[in-house]
């Protein structure tokens, strides 16, 4: 067990080497985080003046679709890591060494969510200067941490089961279109009872990103509540059970014969 | 296949009535009928069998797409053999994984290291990742990078390395947890004389210093000559040959007689006329060439024809067989070599 963390950090510190050398394929993740909280909330705030927002002030609302969509793009560069290394056939090498084949396929994924922890953190820092206000005081701004990162792990095993699997980046990055659907097809701009196309409500209540919206809206605007927030890990544990599934399950295939 | 019955060593010293067990212990490895069909039904490797013995250079020398990737990737665990078994030091290289691993050093003929790390950083990790300490690690990264001499660049990117200091790199990287069975992919291919040379001298000393084993493979059959103690050759997935290079020339009893006429044009007709004494003549390039059991009376014999036929020689080889003669009459058995698509 020992030997296995210290293989899962000798691999996560060395992909975390190499992004920082290569900045910017995150930077613009980062940047298209920062683009949906500045431009909505310019754009669209005046309309959190509605009864529907409950007296949610527009940032708190629209600041969890800059973090989760910041969170999906933590984690497709994990999948993009993974990518880079069977490309240059260093998975390869990797593979002749007697390394657990869980931490060479975790490794990916654990700097992905220790990028995606930092980005959150960034972005939630930039929302404070925008003038949000946390009544939940330090302990929301660690459970929307959380909550991002728990999302961001099951993107994660999805974006690194289909990198293994198609073990090409373009077919990777387009699986990654996912996303829009994902974070689209939500009370993503408006709550849900402003929504009047009868097949978006129903696509907003099967979609699990709905549940990870409303726990960080509920943390961001009141704090510690408990329904909301069991909903949102509830989605975010049924993710990555299916998602981290199909990365071992992908992992177990490709890594015995390929 | 008539060859190959001739090619297999029968008069063989070593003792073959020994028990498997104690056979077993002297061998760095050994397969038995290992297959490997491709997903695409395509056989790359129709049932070989290998014994390697500890401290020995192993070649295995064939031509594009013969299967000599696909039979390292089997044995190093990267693929999964669809039917045969071998065993690395006694350990199984399919139920034992971990343990063949570990015994093992390889450089693949095509594998990379990532391009953003320095050649010191990926053999401080490489050694890490055998479970050395970091100040392990970090020595035995400045031994190898000085061995192979790589001290000049070593703590620059690899994306900025050139094929053969890739190739050096790649080397230090299976040597770092001082394997007892050192697998090397046509580690010289792409090569100039030079550093080929130079990578000879290196598996050299590696297995002196060490004992370390060593397989390697190959399309240079001079290469196998001067470098391995004993070759199979691999043609089309199966192993056609095995024995020491010296031998495998010897089997052949066979010299090689070369004609090649002075004027290119004339070698239709220079053919035409040495067939007429040697019907199993063959046209190689720009010279005639024939396989006989006594060389030189022979070449007296079409020296004489060819003279009176009046046709001018540029050049006249007699000589035992090289292993490339071996090598050819070998893979053209049965109507030429799968040359591949990739080369
Ligand atoms: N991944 C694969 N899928 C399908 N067929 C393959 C695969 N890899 C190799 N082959 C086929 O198997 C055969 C043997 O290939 P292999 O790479 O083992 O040959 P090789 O002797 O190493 O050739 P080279 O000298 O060109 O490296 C070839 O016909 C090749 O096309
Ligand atoms: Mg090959």
């Amino acid at each position: 067990m020992l030997r296995f963390l210290e293989e899962l950090w000798l691999l996560t510190g060395r992909s975390l080497k190499v992004t920082l050398r290569e900045p910017w394929a995150v930077i613009p993740n980062i940047g298209i985080s920062l683009f949906f909280l500045f431009v909505y909330d310019a754009g669209l705030s005046g309309i959190a003046q509605l009864p529907a927002f409950g007296g949610v002030p527009y940032l708190a609302f629209i600041l969890p679709v800059a973090l989760v969509s910041g969170s999906v793009g933590g984690a497709g560069a994990a999948g993009q890591a993974l990518i880079r290394d069977l490309e240059s056939r260093y998975f390869t090498k990797l593979r002749l060494t007697p390394v657990s084949r869980t931490a060479l396929v975790m490794a990916p994924m654990l700097s992905g969510m220790i990028q995606l922890v930092a980005q959150t953190v960034l972005i939630l820092l930039v929302a404070l200067a925008l003038g949000l206000k946390l009544p939940g005081g330090l302990l929301a701004a660690v459970g929307v941490v959380v909550l991002a990162a728990g999302w961001g792990l099951g993107f994660a095993g999805y974006a690194v089961g289909t990198a293994l699997r198609s073990r090409s980046g373009r077919t990777a990055q387009a699986a990654t279109f996912i996303f829009f659907p994902l974070l689209f097809l939500s009370d993503t701009f408006v709550p849900l009872t402003l929504i009047k196309a009868g097949w978006m409500r129903v696509a907003a209540h099967v979609n699990p990103t709905t549940y990870v919206f409303d726990a960080m809206r509920s943390l961001l605007a009141h704090g510690l509540v408990a329904a909301p927030l069991l909903r949102g890990l509830a989605a975010i544990v049924a993710l990555a059970v299916v998602t981290l599934g199909f990365a071992v399950y992908t992992a177990q295939r490709t890594l015995r014969d390929a | 296949m008539a060859t190959r019955a001739l090619l297999h060593s029968q008069d063989d010293p070593e003792p073959a009535r020994q028990s498997p067990e104690v056979l077993d212990s002297r061998l760095a490895l050994s397969a038995k009928g290992l297959r490997k069909r491709y997903g695409d039904g395509a056989e790359a490797l129709c049932g070989v069998d290998f014994a390697v013995r500890k401290g020995e250079i192993y070649g295995l020398l064939g031509p594009n797409g013969a299967g000599k990737s696909t039979a390292v990737q089997i044995l190093t665990t990267l693929l999964l053999p669809t039917d045969g078994s071998a065993q690395v030091f006694g350990r199984d290289i399919v139920r034992d994984q971990d343990a063949v691993r570990r015994s093992i050093g390889v450089a693949l003929q095509d594998t990379g290291v990532d391009p953003l790390l320095t050649g010191f950083e990926a053999l401080e990790l490489q050694s890490r990742l055998y479970g050395a300490t970091r100040r392990a690690a970090r020595e035995r990264a400045h031994e190898l990078s000085s061995m192979l001499q790589l001290e000049n660049f070593a703590h620059r990117r690899i994306a900025n390395y050139s094929g053969g200091m890739r190739r050096r790199l790649d080397l230090a990287l299976g040597l770092v947890h001082r394997p007892r069975l050192l697998f090397l992919d046509e580690p010289t291919t792409g090569l100039d004389p030079l550093s080929r040379n130079a990578l000879w001298d290196l598996v050299r000393a590696v297995r002196g210093e060490s004992g370390t084993t060593v397989f390697l493979t190959t399309q240079y059959l001079e290469e196998a000559d001067t470098l391995c103690d004993r070759i199979a050759i691999l043609r089309a997935g199966t192993v056609v040959a095995e024995d020491t290079p010296s031998r495998l020339k010897r089997r052949m009893r066979r010299d090689v007689i070369e004609l090649e006429p002075e004027d290119p044009g004339q070698v239709a007709a220079l053919l035409r006329l040495v067939r007429r004494i040697q019907p199993a003549a063959t046209l190689e390039r720009e010279a005639v060439r024939v396989h006989v059991s006594h060389g030189a009376t022979i070449a007296q014999e079409l020296l004489a024809a060819v003279a009176g036929a009046g046709i001018a020689l540029a050049g006249l080889r007699v000589a035992p067989p090289t292993l490339d003669d071996v090598f050819l009459e070998l893979t053209r058995e049965d109507g030429g070599t799968d040359t591949g698509e990739e080369a």
